[in-house]
């Protein structure tokens, strides 16, 4: 299929209807997308693009989307990825909305959204656990986890400082011991 | 009005820049919106994640443009919905033009480095200010440690204890079990 502004916004826009339950999905649903049907990018990009994606702020299925639009069509594939991947979900809120506040206030609804607030709950403990066995692996980064959480739950400075204070602390921390391995390797080769 | 929605934008774009981690990375910061300014309550955004699970799209998208939309109708859902994804698009765009710098330079390796704990840590207090928070009485305590056992055991689609938790709301609050 030719690569078009068109046709691909009509892909991310696909894709991003199939995007339930958070963005954890974004992975499956563009390789069958991208890679099996439309054969535009390979399975190895496709994996690259998300991995940078997870690294770099943002929502990471927005971040991936735009990565491979930008490789398909340069500019214009990105903006279409951006678009494509985020208009059905600004749809369906934007229709939900609207009649959202009249139901909520029936009771039965408030019993299901009080048992559903249960359920994200431990969704959210689900993926404080996925991240912690991901991000937490040394002792620097058990450090880190432990001011950011102190400063984070008594709110001494705003969050956004927090992830600043992290972002250089890990940069200074990577500088240290890249010089202490490269003293090691001299060490090593005077002997 | 235009102060309103410039406003709107300022804040999501601070989501979409400090938020880091991804899936429930920017809840924090949504959470810190709702207790500095009234767009939504904190339960409202509670609400709305469980809403936007069965909903397209991210978490981060569906609460800018339903807090947009509860502000100031269409108008600010597009300027909050805009402004949540711009940072990433402007980010994306700088990191494609030095992709191969990008993967090799050390800086950059040790800033992943310390934002991946902090990320983590965001949403850890995010989670333990919601157990003190959210009125779960003595049997939705119950119902959330039986799923995290039940996690444990078997890794499960989050549909599943989304539908679950919703069944046993309707009937603990049809049956008026707690009186919740």
């Amino acid at each position: 299929m030719e690569k078009s502004f068109w046709s691909i916004f009509k892909t991310f826009f696909k894709v991003g209807t199939l995007l339930l339950g958070g963005g954890y999905v974004i992975l499956p649903l563009l390789t069958s997308e991208l890679v099996d049907k439309k054969h535009w990018i390979t399975s190895d990009e496709l994996c690259e693009f998300y991995a940078l994606g997870a690294s770099l702020p943002g929502i990471i299925a927005a971040n991936t989307a735009i990565f491979t639009g930008r490789k398909l069509l340069g500019r214009k594939g990105a903006i279409a990825a951006t678009i494509g991947i985020v208009l059905p979900s600004f749809l369906a809120i934007v229709l939900l909305a609207s009649i959202l506040s009249e139901i909520v206030n029936k009771p039965s609804v408030q019993h299901i959204f009080w048992g559903v607030g249960i359920g994200v709950i431990a969704l959210l403990f689900l993926a404080v656990k996925e991240m912690w066995t991901k991000c937490v692996v040394d002792k620097f980064s058990i450090c880190v986890y432990l001011v950011c959480l102190i400063l984070a739950f008594t709110r001494v400075i705003p969050l956004s400082l927090i992830v600043i204070l992290a972002l250089v602390s890990g940069i200074i921390f990577q500088k240290i011991k890249d010089k202490r391995n490269a003293k090691k390797q001299e060490g090593e080769k005077q002997c | 009005m235009l102060k309103l929605l410039a406003q709107l934008f300022l804040q999501f774009f601070h989501v979409g820049v400090f938020s880091f981690g991804g899936g429930y990375a920017t809840l924090p910061f949504l959470y810190d919106i709702a207790d500095k300014f009234h767009w939504y309550s904190a339960k409202q955004l509670t609400d709305m994640l469980a809403i936007s699970s069965i909903t397209p799209g991210p978490v981060g998208v569906n609460v800018a443009t339903f807090a947009g939309f509860t502000t100031s109708g269409i108008l600010g859902s597009l300027v909050a919905t805009t402004a949540i994804i711009l940072p990433s698009y402007i980010i994306v765009t700088i990191v494609f033009k030095v992709i191969d710098k990008f993967r090799t330079n050390r800086n950059v390796k040790g800033a992943i480095r310390g934002l991946k704990p902090a990320g983590c840590a965001l949403l850890s207090a995010v989670g333990i200010k919601l157990l003190f928070t959210s009125n779960l009485h003595l049997l939705g305590t119950i119902i959330l440690l039986g799923f995290l056992i039940l996690s444990v055991k078997k890794k499960q689609d989050p549909l599943f204890y989304l539908g679950i938790s919703a069944i046993l709301g309707f009937l603990i609050g049809h049956f008026n079990w707690i009186g919740v």
